[in-house]
């Protein structure tokens, strides 16, 4: 394939896959936001400011839960410390032509997803272009937030008269989340990944669901760092 | 609007910022692989997206194990449409059909 710089229009047009991904998700977000009990207007707010798909249903269960606001911050902000890779990851992969002057702005649209299709570009072939990361970012980012909006102004009871519809919907997270860890599995990451799940089980079972998740996250990050660090030294005396 | 919840939003909004465009604003050369904070950082994001699936999915399970046929169909299904163009779009939209079709054929009473 020749190398071609993409335009912010390309960016737009590479972002439909994803618009079409996110829309019914962000939808399913409006929906269980006024089911929790929050207002219309701040379900919208959430996708604005936070805009984390996964930390955003989190946050949820947790001002559903009472968590205090500190904790819950700091839950959702934990969640998302993996997204500190994927900017270095794609201006390795872009190389001379990563330009960053505006990546103060279009760096709020790197979601996974966002990340994904931009990575994927460049492997195919493309020139790392800011108009492009700015049209897929923002393409991706009017979608949430539409999605959210449509979804809240329906309201809670929007699908009471759907269940199968509502079931699949209620299903999305767990195929978003199950779809994300397919896209990184890896056998460097497996360590991590077997951990992070005996430890979930293991704490939601024993404990609750938020110890669960907790455990699972930092057991399977230590985990990770653990067997990177054997692997370094076995590698290092072979 | 609650401000408790403005408060959350806002921090959680402004970390998710820094992690996304400050590791690009304050890139020095190459990052060096290896160390013991590449390490932790790097099996942050599969710990994590691990544990959230198991959290999301382990309610269906688990103290009673409810709808387990759409959910072992949910989750065949995300699998088998991401393996062909590993999008993960497709795959998620892909067994959310196949989790609320197997779920109207369990429950045709509430599907009519």
């Amino acid at each position: 394939m020749s190398e071609k710089t993409a335009s912010f229009r390309g960016g737009l047009l590479a972002a439909l896959p994803i618009v079409m991904g996110y829309f019914p998700i962000a939808f399913s977000f409006g929906v269980a936001a006024t089911r929790a009990g929050l207002g219309q207007a701040e379900a919208v707010m959430l996708s604005l400011v936070i805009y984390a798909g996964a930390s955003q249903f989190l946050a949820l269960s947790l001002v559903a839960g009472g968590a205090p606001v500190l904790v819950a911050a700091f839950t959702l902000i934990a969640m998302n410390v993996r997204h500190v890779l994927y900017g270095p990851a794609l201006m390795k992969e872009a190389g001379q032509d990563g330009s960053r002057r505006y990546a103060w702005a279009w760096a709020w649209g790197l979601t996974d997803e966002v990340f994904g299709q931009a990575l994927g570009a460049l492997a195919r072939g493309q020139r790392f272009s800011e108009g492009y990361m700015f049209g897929l970012g923002l393409a991706a980012y009017i979608s949430w937030v539409a999605g959210t909006a449509v979804g809240a102004f329906a309201g809670g009871g929007a699908l009471d008269g759907w269940p199968a519809v509502s079931a699949g919907l209620d299903f999305m997270l767990s195929a978003l989340f199950l779809a994300l860890l397919l896209s990184i599995l890896s056998r460097a990451a497996l360590p991590a990944i077997v951990i992070a799940v005996v430890a979930t089980v293991l704490g939601t079972v024993f404990w609750s669901g938020t110890v669960g998740i907790l455990a699972g996250m930092i057991c399977g990050a230590l985990a990770g760092m653990a067997g990177g660090l054997l692997g370094g030294l076995f590698r290092g005396r072979g | 609007m609650n401000p408790d919840l403005i408060l959350m939003a806002v921090l959680a909004g402004l970390a998710n910022w820094g992690f996304r465009a400050l590791p690009i604003l304050l890139m020095r050369g190459e990052a060096r692989p290896g160390g013991l904070m590449a390490g932790f950082l790097a099996s942050t994001g599969p710990a994590a997206i691990a544990t959230l699936f198991v959290a999301s999915a382990l309610p269906r399970l688990w103290p009673e194990q409810t709808d387990l046929v759409p959910l072992a169909m949910g989750v065949l299904i995300t699998v088998l449409a991401f393996l062909p163009r590993r999008s993960v779009v497709v795959a998620t939209l892909a067994g959310s059909l196949a989790y609320g079709i197997a779920f109207a054929l369990m429950h045709p009473a509430l599907a009519t």
